[in-house]
């Protein structure tokens, strides 16, 4: 947000963004539309292949290294039952066209730990800005529409261009999912806050959902910063944590992930190994899962 | 004859067999058998006529094949969901399906389930009752049993693809006049008690399932529910017992005509039934 002073000199312009086709003849439209799916075809094709793309070394698991994540796509809840009976809800998370898009070395990104970008769907590249491209084309993908940074350890970095599949993680492995919660507008306090408001009947004038007071009396003589009043409500990003994975559908690459995830259904996420050591269950080997392999599916 | 008793059984079932792939004419074949018969030779039976006693019909696989039912928690609701899902949630439906024979039934049957149960004697416990309620969609759909027993109306909400639960029966199978039936907790007694030493009740494999005219007499008022009121549209009510000709017309206040012409509320599901249908025997018969 910008004080005052800036905005003094600003005049409002008029946009001129109008989308890819406007001004393009109907068989140009087309023939825009199917080049780039040719494309997105091809390239894709061309990362499984393990001949034409050599991946970098991958190297020993040791204690307290971290893996890339995830991008994923909500796609609902459905109830699950474990050996012994038990019932549980999971949601139902599927990995979508995950690639790794570029890798930050320690200096470039804080000076602490390396980064790698990951992105998540494939979306079209007509309303993708310039700059955007170039990042996908360096990293010979297709644009993403999600697209999230994890700090990783020096000894699990990844090429850009490999493709992340669901059998990166293994049931009974623990997860934090951070996503956009959904969005509720405007709200009151006592949706937002969970304020109690006032009772219904008994000679309330005008007053059954309003905060009341707002704090003590003439000492502060003012309203503390922070005060939970009515405001905005989601579309914020929101972590849950532990969240045990039942199961892994490697076929169509859909984790089963317990309990609900903040966000709405189709909604993108990113998935993170849970780092606390009660919950974690080590896995001895590295990495992501081989592109060798994952050719193969 | 009688010293070829023995091999009776297996050539009896040959035999029949025959006749239903070959359509042989019967003179023929009688006349040839009649011949052997004079020959008196032990591979060949002799002449026999087949015992009157009914064809045994395996009632659990002929009833699926020959009546086309797409249970109703395989059609997806009307959401923003990824078919997929809902495709990935019918694969485990139809693996499920493939171990546990779940038949076709409908509000207003009588169903014996048999659950495990680690805590009862036997490990499993068998519940009788009449299903008055269909929920849910997908992997989660339930239905409620309803039984009155010792004089205490009992009612259990099972899920149709719960591993828990070893066998469902049809014990009758028949529809109502509504899908609902909530209203049998404010009924007679008499209506919702299924007697737990039920016989299973043969089912036409073929035509329509029965449907049971019966209008239910209720207890005095207050009711759970206000059923009188048209947003229920109970036809299985005898309200004339229970209710006055001037409360039935107050019930029509709350009455919304408009809600059959709102054109954004209609779900057509008739293609995607079909298709799902489709899938299903597809799956099913692999």
């Amino acid at each position: 947000s910008r004080s005052p002073s800036h905005l003094v000199g600003c005049i409002r312009t008029v946009k001129t963004t109008t989308w890819f086709d406007e001004h393009l003849t109907e068989d140009n439209q087309e023939y825009m539309r199917k080049t780039t799916a040719e494309e997105y075809r091809r390239q894709t094709a061309e990362k499984l292949n393990p001949l034409k793309d050599e991946p970098w070394q991958r190297h020993e698991w040791t204690e307290g290294s971290r893996r890339v994540g995830l991008v994923a796509v909500k796609l609902g809840m459905v109830p699950v039952w474990s050996k012994t009976g038990e019932r549980h809800v999971v949601t139902m998370l599927q990995v979508q066209d995950c690639h790794v898009i570029k890798h930050l070395s320690k200096e470039e990104f804080d000076g602490h730990t390396a980064a790698l970008v990951v992105g998540g769907k494939n979306v079209s590249p007509f309303n993708r800005s310039e700059s955007q491209m170039e990042m996908f084309r360096n990293a010979g993908v297709p644009p993403k529409q999600k697209v999230t940074t994890f700090k990783v350890s020096d000894n699990a970095l990844i090429k850009p261009g490999t493709p992340l599949y669901a059998a990166h993680y293994r049931p009974g492995q623990y997860v934090d999912v951070t996503a956009k919660s959904i969005g509720k507008g405007f709200q009151g306090v006592m949706k937002r806050w969970g304020f109690k408001g006032q009772p219904a009947t008994h000679g309330q004038t005008k007053t059954h959902r309003r905060p009341g007071a707002s704090g003590p009396g003439g000492d502060p003589a003012k309203v503390f910063k922070g005060k939970k009043m009515p405001g905005r409500m989601g579309n914020v990003y929101v972590t849950a944590h532990g969240l045990k994975i039942w199961r892994v559908n490697t076929k169509y690459n859909v984790l089963y992930v317990n309990g609900s995830i903040p966000g709405h259904k189709n909604c993108l996420l990113k998935v993170k190994r849970h780092t606390r050591a009660s919950l974690c269950m080590h896995l001895f080997m590295f990495v992501c899962f081989p592109v060798r392999e994952c050719a193969s599916q | 004859m009688a010293a070829c008793g023995k091999g009776l059984d297996k050539f009896m079932f040959s035999l029949r067999l025959l006749r239903n792939l070959q359509l042989q004419n019967e003179r023929f074949l009688s006349t040839s058998v009649c011949r052997l018969a004079v020959g008196g030779s032990s591979e060949q039976p002799p002449k026999f006529t087949p015992p009157s006693k009914p064809v045994i019909v395996d009632k659990t696989q002929t009833v699926a094949s020959t009546r086309s039912h797409l249970s109703p928690e395989f059609i997806p609701p009307r959401q923003r969901t990824n078919p997929f899902k809902f495709y990935i949630e019918r694969k485990d439906m139809i693996r499920r399906r493939k171990v546990l024979n779940i038949p076709e039934f409908y509000a207003g049957s009588i169903l014996a389930v048999t659950m495990a149960d680690p805590n009862a004697s036997g490990k499993m416990n068998r519940f009788v009752g009449i299903c008055i309620q269909r929920g849910g969609h997908g992997l989660g759909a339930t239905f409620v049993l309803r039984n009155i027993i010792d004089n205490q109306g009992v009612e259990i909400c099972y899920e149709l693809y719960s591993p828990r639960i070893q066998q469902i029966e049809v014990l009758k199978l028949e529809k109502r006049l509504d899908d609902n039936l909530m209203y049998l907790r404010d009924a007679l007694p008499e209506y919702c008690t299924v007697d737990p030493d039920m016989k299973p009740e043969p089912i036409s494999p073929t035509g329509e399932v029965p449907v049971n005219k019966l209008k239910v007499r209720m207890r005095p008022k207050p009711w759970s529910k206000r059923w009188e009121r048209p947003k229920f549209n109970i036809q299985g009510i005898r309200f004339d017992r229970s209710l006055t000709p001037e409360q039935m017309e107050h019930a029509q206040k709350w009455a919304q005509p408009w809600r059959e012409y709102d054109m954004l509320k209609e779900y057509d599901t008739s293609k995607l039934e079909e298709q799902i249908l489709s899938e299903v025997q597809r799956e099913m018969s692999k």
